[in-house]
């Protein structure tokens, strides 16, 4: 199965440090997969990666879309579209 | 490992107040002269530095990244909800980005309002607006360490 869409997923601080990488083009269903399954799909696609620290790392994240926070009780109902940027939010530590 | 290339530096300037996020800070003079109006009678800054340890470790350096856009944003609400509660003031919220030795200033917050109540308060719930919602990140670099072994920190 071949997915026509595909999102920009952003990762800083430990969930970039843990993956090596700063940020990767997604290939996504058109419709039909929501934010809240994301999770899921990133482990998948990085299974060669230390899994446990990855998922340990997303489950205590947060997560924006276009640059706006999405509440964590939305994530089961924001469809994830073409051409969208979502960032892996962990948690943060300015000032 | 490269920064991300979502950390860069940004301005945002609002009525009255100017947040930034860059990898150099403005002196604090002319953080100050910025701020200051001749209405107002009070300045409240805040300056965070990188200390020397942490639960016993000594600590040589902290690296700062940002998601930019967002940490401005998220600055910018900081500035309105500051005004919900206490219109008046000038502000300025800078964040440095990149690597923070010790001892140096990573966070510059000024506050000029019409008296020390409002400055010093304002002052605070900004810092304290910035740390728990901000998104910024830092790292912390130990002495005698691989550099691989510095820790990402949070604030919660």
């Amino acid at each position: 199965m071949s997915f026509p869409a595909h999102i920009t997923v952003l990762y800083f601080a430990a969930a970039s440090t843990t993956l090596g990488i700063t940020d990767e083009l997604v290939p996504i269903p058109e419709k039909g997969l929501y934010l809240s399954q994301l999770t899921e799909l990133l482990i998948e696609r990085h299974s060669q990666s230390s899994l446990n620290a990855l998922r340990k790392i997303l489950d205590s994240s947060q997560w924006s879309i276009d640059a706006e926070m999405v509440d964590d009780e939305d994530l089961t109902k924001v469809e994830l579209k073409d051409g969208m940027e979502v960032a892996v939010i962990c948690p943060v530590s300015g000032g | 490992m490269l920064p991300p290339g979502s950390s860069v530096e940004g301005v945002v300037e609002l009525s009255g107040a100017v947040c930034s996020i860059s990898y150099a800070l403005d002196t604090v003079e002319s953080t100050i002269k910025r701020v200051s109006d001749d209405r107002f009678g009070a300045i409240a800054t805040f300056i965070g530095t990188t200390r020397n340890s942490f639960q016993g470790k000594a600590v040589t350096k902290l690296e700062y990244q940002a998601y930019t856009k967002l940490a401005l944003k998220t600055m910018t609400q900081i500035i309105v909800d500051a005004r919900n509660r206490s219109p008046d003031f000038r502000a300025v919220v800078q964040h440095r980005i990149g690597v923070v030795g010790v001892g140096e200033p990573s966070i510059v917050i000024a506050v000029a309002s019409p008296h020390r109540n409002e400055a010093f308060r304002t002052c605070e719930f900004i810092l304290e607006e910035v740390k728990r919602k901000a998104q910024i990140w830092k790292r912390e670099y130990y002495e005698g360490k691989d550099e691989s072994e510095a820790e990402w920190k949070s604030n919660v």
